[in-house]
Order: C-alpha cells, then structure tokens, then sequence
C-alpha cells in the first residue's frame, strides 16, 4: 500500500484526486513537512457577531428564541468544519487535530460564541504544547459550562472538573483517589466564566485554604493541579494511548506507548514532536496498520466530500447524517466522548454507511430516516442530502481505454484496504462496452473495505 | 499486469461466491427459527413526559395549588384510586387497569437527577449511575451476558437508528423501521453480489465489517418473510407510532425469533402550551397501545408479553409562564401485560410536600424496574447485567 496516501488518511482526511495525482512521488518526509507547514500558517475562526449567554436577562420567550437562534449558528459551524476537513485548500493536519482534541476534551456546546472559541483553543495548541492546551480547556468557558465548574465554590464544591480532568484528560482512572478529586475541585473553585464568554477567577469564590492533592500539600490553586497531573507518568501514557488509538490502531501496542509517552515527557510535552515522531515511525505504515481501522463518521464524510469533489452540502443533511451515523460534533454522547471503533458499526449504521457514496452521487435523497429521536416532519427533511459535487477529478482518474484497469485506478485511489476480487455485478459492468465510471465508483464505495482506512 | 491478472483469476473464483462459516449470521434455516421465552416491549416517551398530568394525584391540593392552569380538573380525571387517576386522553387504557393488566410505578428516577434531556436519556439507556458515563446500553450488555448464538434481532428497534439501550460490548440488537424499508437497503445490486471469498477470520475489523452486513442480510430476508405472515386483524391508530406497533404485533404473531422490542414516540417536551400537546400525544400512545394489547390477545399472546413505558425525565410540578413546564426529575413507570405478579398502584402516589429544589424526589430507582424485568421475565441476572444489586421491585 501506499505511504504517503495512509499518511494523508491518518493525518488528515485522505488526499483529494488532484492532490493524488501531484502527491503520490512524494516521499513520506516531504508529505510530512508539508502538513506541518500548513497547518502553522492556519488562521483562527472569526467569532462573528454572535453574543454570550445574555439570557439571564431575558424574557421567556426571548429565551426560547435565542436558543433556536443557536443551534442554528452551532449546527453552521459544525458544517463549516466539516467542509474545512473536506476542502484541500485547508490545512488538513490542524482539522484533524482538532477533531482528535474534540473528542478527548468532549464538551457539548450551546452557545456558537463559546464554541467558536473552545475551537479555536484547540486549534491554537493542537500541535502546540499539552500543559497549554489543558490549562486553555480548564479556562474554557464551553467547557467550565459542560462541567459545572461555575458552580464550583468555596462553600459547595462541585467535583465535575476536578474528576474528569484526572479521569479523561489527564491520568485516567487508578491514578487517583476519591479525597484527590475532592481537594483538586477545591484548588479549582472561582474558575468561572462572564456573560459575555469569558474565563473569569471570582477571588471571593475560591478556597485559599490548604489542599493535598496527590501527595503534595499547599495552598493550591488550578494550575498547581494542572502542574501535578503534568507531573506523573500516567498522563503521558494516557494521552499517546488516546493517539495511539486515534491515529494508529485500535488495539493498542503498550511497548510503542511507552516508547512515545517517554519522549512526549521528554519533550515537555510538545504535541507537534510527538506527531511527528508517529508520523515518521516505520511502523506507523506496517502493513498492520494500514487500511485496518474504521473511519468515525466524520472522517467518512470528510473523506467523501474530499473525493467527490462536494462544493456544497446542505447543512441540515450533513447534521442529520451526522446524528444518524453517531457522531454530531459538539455533541458527544458525555464528556467521555466518542467511543469509536466497532462502536461506530451497527446494523443500521453500517447500511447507511455502504450506502452512502451512492447516495452522494446521486445527490438525491436518502432512504433511511436519519434521527431515531426526531419527530416524523423533521425526519423526512433531514432526508435531503442537499449535495453538489463535481466529481470530474475523480473520473479522471479513470482515463485509460481498459475497464478493468480503470476499475484497479479507482479501487487504489479509493480505497486503504486492497481492492476485493471482482464479483459478479462489477464484472457484468466491466464487461459492458462503454462503461459509466460512476457505476465503478458506486460499486467501490459501496465495499465494506471503504468503510476502513 | 501482476494485478491485473490476479484480478482476473480470482474474478473466477468468486464465481463459486461462497461464504466463509465465520461471516454467516445464522446457521439454523430461517423457516425452523422462532421464538423461545417470554416478550419484553419497551416504549420510549422522548422529550421528558410530564407523568403529573399522565397519572393525575387528583387527590392532593398541592397539585392544583402548583397547576393552576395546566392541573386536569377532577371531573375529568378518570379516576383509578382516590389519589390517581387517569389523563382523559389515556382511556383506552382504563379497561387494562380495571383487568388488573396495568401497574404504575410512581416517582421512578436516580440519585443527583440530571436535567438534561440528552445526559438523563443516556443514563436511562445505559443503566449508569448519574456520576458515571457508560457507552453500552442495559438492554445491549442483557444481550452480552445472556444471547449468545441468537440472531442479532433478538432485540429489535422499530426505527432507523439503534438506540444505546440495544448497544453492547459484543453484541447489539438490530435496527428496522419497516421491514419492506429495510430489504430494499440490503437489495442495492451492490451489495447483493459482495464476494466474501477473500474475508478470513484474522481480518479483525473487516472481518467484523462483513460479519454485520452478512447478519443483516440474513435478517432483512428473514424479518421481511415474518413481517409478510400474519396480517394484523385490529385497526391501530394511523400514525408512525401505531404503524411500529402494529409491526411488532405481527412479528409477534408470526412466531418471530424476537424477544425485545423497543420504540419510541417523540415530542414530550412541552415547555409551552402543553395542554392539547400532551393530549394528542398521550392519545396517540395510548390507542396504540390499546390497539396493540387487543391484537395480541385475539392472538393468544398477551400471556407472554411485557410492556414498559419509561422517559427521560418528568417535568417540574409547578406549572411555567407560558402554559407549560419545564424539566424535572422523578417520573411514573408503567408496566403493561397479561401475566402481572402486582397489579394495579406499585407503590404510593408522589410526595409533592418534600421537593427537592421544587422537584420530585424519586422512590423507586429505574433500575429496581430493569432488575425486576430482567431476573423474572427476561430469565437474565440483574447483577451481572447492571453491575450492582438493584432488587425489590416485583411488578412482574
């Protein structure tokens, strides 16, 4: 199989046909410096005009209006990122980044505002160093929301932050005790947020009192305990098993954790390092790990709109596809995120999934009702994909006189896993005279290979 | 041409299509599969039902007190005690009362109840504490421990979308709308003529990938020759919900290798003008639900079926600003079939004198009623499957 595609597929979303054509010569070090460059000269999101949460001065009504008002923005950035993830143009190393971070540091948002910014945090540190990003998400006015931490103060504790930060973000479970989540949550109150979206310290809120937290006594505030978690062994460890996961393989090799954990320590844990180093490793492209792990929701949808050349894709049909296939960004199932893999497969998923390529060439609507929790009238418009596409690129890949050798050039570019032996309606189509490449095409992302990368 | 001619030859292979005994879904003929033990139907009330206006305690003055508007007044309540009574849109379902074929459980929830519809479904779905996150379901991990080598629709969700209720470690329950919908996603000429030929058992996830999709090849058939069985006799109300209800009713009758069924019915959430909402939605449930438990006795089937309602939440027992309510917690279950050890009232009406921040405070935890279901009716064990000793309630 091939380097520099599996690199692209892992690191990013796959290359588009055009970037294929121009990319395949190159070496893995020339595509790697390459994701790297882009993704350093990536702009943050413009905030727009949308306000804080304002609503505490509201009428009931005007509440009620203000939220519809944002989910509609919320399900708009979802779709612009999702169209960034997809569009060559962006810096596909920093998306998926992003999206890996979204998934670890997994916080539902309600407000556009909020998560505009809790995105651009994890955009602005994705390759940066690790203390920073986890310091920007303790701050993270999404994020302090989604875990109570507004209402953690001196004279009520509330220990939602201080546990998930130990159990998901940094050491994971057994490397902590309950009486460390109770005094961390202490060392964290007063961290809230304004109205208008922003990390405020409310001194009047905040425990200045003597803590413990993980064998260390003092009067400790939230960054000591960001410092502390910093300093054991199992946050390394915990965090390049997460990217070992996400990026390599989902049954994990404990020896190249510790290989990885060791450097990223050594590193003062440098994320862009880290990557690079995974990146660059020869077992990153064993044959073991090429083509074997199933594609989360999104990067299937990237990966398609990527390929298929898709310029537009109505908001609504992206988002209900999204809820149906069990990934809508910015809505993870809990704060435990996502949990992928084969959980991504079930019977009804799985269908919808082989039937999708199709569905996107056909740019019609879709046979399957997208959102089990979603009254009728809303299913049936979810049903409308709304896509355009300009698949020119991809037939163009097809352009010798043989069938099957066209079939072969397609079945390379499309799919990570090798292309199965023929069978009997590909062969029939093979066997026709003038054969429509987008019956090839169909037939290629309709496989269960395609659902792996 | 290396790959070309390999191509080619195994192109010619595949002419003997054949599939590797791994991948199949079941090796017993469709024709012999039925069903074996008794039938659990869990219905799904999405939105947050507000169970005060479902089950009325008529009887307390509290109620009137906080509903000024939105309290159902007495005259209308049909009446099943001197404290509770029914929602008037909820008369279909008196006759099961009477029969002694309807138990409510009052004031179900958890400990720390959460207020949002999305994190209190979830910890519905899955059976975890409100402190914890899970990512399978209760009704998923039931098949874990106790379904193997049955087919993946032993537990059967009538929608598109499988809920993580069905989600479990190993196994999953199996996700249809409509039977005919469903054959005609699996009937694509695709993927009718897959090759399965070159999948091994060490090819771990596409091994898996093709493992499911050979499965629900097998069931799309086997579900679509059930579903053409028996034609249902008794009119259901002609809405989705009653259309899925009226599905499970005939795979019921044609002997179907189910044993749990799951649907839901949406639209709950009645922050404003809850009043004729509700209503027509409560008519919708309970007119199907008649329906249903009229064709399943005509069939002789009642005997060795369960019914379970269950929401996210119920609703804040005063009554909002604009006609509605708004999110609260503890909520009534109701459990529906022929064969009852408890009939009638489980436990008392909701103590709507000691509230928690104006909030119910739950009596019975929701998964005393997963433990009652799965030890005595689903022939499981409750501990294995909710990973704790939940004992107590014995409705069935």
């Amino acid at each position: 199989m091939h380097d520099v595609h599996h690199l692209y597929r892992r690191a990013g979303f796959g290359l588009s046909p055009d970037e294929w054509k121009q990319r395949k010569q190159w070496s893995r070090q020339q595509a790697i410096d390459d994701l790297f460059r882009e993704a350093k000269v990536a702009q943050p999101l413009p905030e727009g005009n949308a306000s804080g949460d304002t609503e505490g001065m509201m009428s009931a009504t005007a509440q009620a209006e203000r939220r519809k008002e944002e989910r509609k923005r919320v399900i708009q950035l979802n779709a612009d990122w999702v169209m960034r993830m997809g569009n060559p143009q962006e810096s596909a190393l920093l998306e998926r980044m992003s999206l890996f971070w979204h998934g670890h540091f997994a916080c539902e948002a309600k407000f556009s505002l909020l998560a505009t910014r809790q995105l651009n945090t994890l955009r602005k540190h994705a390759l940066g160093n690790f203390r920073d990003l986890l310091l920007g998400i303790a701050r993270d006015p999404a994020m302090i929301r989604y875990l109570n931490n507004q209402q953690n103060r001196k004279n009520a504790p509330n220990e939602n932050f201080a546990r998930e930060v130990m159990e998901l973000f940094t050491v994971g479970r057994g490397h902590y005790t309950e009486r460390d989540v109770k005094e961390a949550a202490r060392a964290f109150t007063g961290w809230s947020s304004d109205l208008k979206g922003n990390f405020v310290f409310r001194r009047f809120a905040h425990d200045y009192g003597e803590k413990t937290v993980l064998g260390k006594t003092g009067n400790l505030t939230g960054e000591d305990v960001i410092d502390l978690l910093l300093q054991q062994e199992a946050t390394a460890t915990f965090i390049c098993r997460k990217i070992y996961r996400h990026f390599v393989n989902d049954t994990v090799d404990e020896g190249r954790i510790a290989e990885l954990a060791a450097s990223f320590r050594a590193s003062n844990y440098d994320i862009g390092q880290l990557m690079r180093r995974l990146f660059s490793s020869d077992w990153f492209y064993a044959a073991g790990n090429v083509g074997t792990r199933i594609k989360s929701p999104v990067e299937l949808l990237a990966g398609l709109i990527r390929q298929l050349g898709v310029q537009r894709f109505a908001e609504n049909g992206l988002i209900g596809l999204q809820r149906a296939l069990g990934q809508l960004l910015f809505r993870p199932p809990n704060v435990a995120g996502w949990p992928g893999g084969r959980a991504w497969i079930d019977n009804s998923t799985l269908l919808l999934r082989l039937n999708l390529g199709g569905a996107f060439l056909r740019s019609g609507e879709l046979d399957f009702t997208l959102a089990p929790e979603l009254e009728q009238a809303q299913k049936q418009q979810l049903r409308r994909l709304g896509v355009e596409l300009n698949a020119t690129p991809l037939i163009s890949l097809a352009n010798q006189p043989d069938n099957l050798a066209n079939y072969t050039a397609l079945g390379t570019y499309l799919l990570a896993a090798p292309l199965p032996p023929l069978n009997a309606t590909t062969r029939r189509i093979l066997d026709g005279k003038t054969t429509d490449p987008v019956l090839l095409i169909t037939g290629i992302l309709t496989l269960p290979e395609y659902q792996l990368c | 041409m290396k790959r070309r001619s390999f191509l080619r030859t195994s192109a010619l292979a595949s002419t003997a299509a054949f599939t590797p005994l791994f991948l199949q879904g079941m090796s017993t003929p469709p024709r012999l599969r039925s069903r074996e033990g008794k039938i659990l139907i869990v219905l799904q009330l999405s939105g947050g039902n507000d169970g005060l206006n479902t089950i009325i305690p008529y009887g307390n003055d509290i109620y009137y007190q906080q509903r000024p508007v939105l309290g159902i007044k007495p005259a209308d309540v049909l009446k099943l005690n001197e404290t509770q009574g029914l929602h008037p849109a909820l008369a279909p379902l008196q006759k099961c009362y009477d029969a002694g074929e309807l138990t409510v459980i009052n004031s179900v929830g958890y400990p720390n109840p959460d207020r949002s519809h999305f994190r209190s479904m979830d910890i519905w779905h899955t059976g975890s504490p409100a402190t914890e996150n899970w990512s399978t379901g209760w009704i998923g991990r039931y098949l874990d421990h106790h379904c193997s080598g049955k087919p993946p629709y032993h537990a059967l969700e009538v929608d598109d979308g499988l809920s993580l209720a069905l989600k479990g470690e190993q196994r999953n329950g199996f996700a249809m709308s409509n039977a005919q919908r469903l054959r005609q996603a699996v009937d694509n000429r695709y993927l009718k003529s897959l090759d399965r030929g070159h999948v091994t058992h060490s090819d771990g996830n596409l091994g898996y990938l093709y493992k499911t999709l050979t499965q629900t090849q097998d069931a799309a058939g086997y579900l679509f020759e059930q579903s053409r069985t028996h034609r249902s006799q008794v009119s259901y109300p002609s809405n989705a919900f009653g259309n899925d209800l009226k599905q499970i009713a005939e795979l019921i009758t044609a002997n179907t290798a189910t044993n749990i069924y799951y649907a839901s019915l949406g639209g709950f959430d009645t922050h404003a003008g809850q009043a004729g909402r509700q209503h027509r939605l409560l008519q919708q449930f309970a007119e199907g639900v008649a329906a249903l438990v009229k064709d399943l006795k005509a069939n002789r089937l009642f005997d060795d079926v369960l019914i379970m309602t269950f929401s996210e939440f119920g609703r804040r027992l005063q009554q909002n600003g604009s006609g509605g309510t708004d999110h609260g917690t503890a909520n009534n279950v109701l459990m529906i079939g022929g064969n009852l050890r408890q009939k009638g009232f489980y436990n008392p009406a909701p103590d709507l004198t000691t509230l928690d921040n104006g909030d119910l405070i739950y009596q019975i935890d929701f998964r005393q009623c997963y433990a009652n279901v799965i030890d005595n009716w689903l022939a499981g064990d409750a501990q294995q499957v909710l990973g704790g000793r939940f004992g107590g309630v014995r409705v069935v």
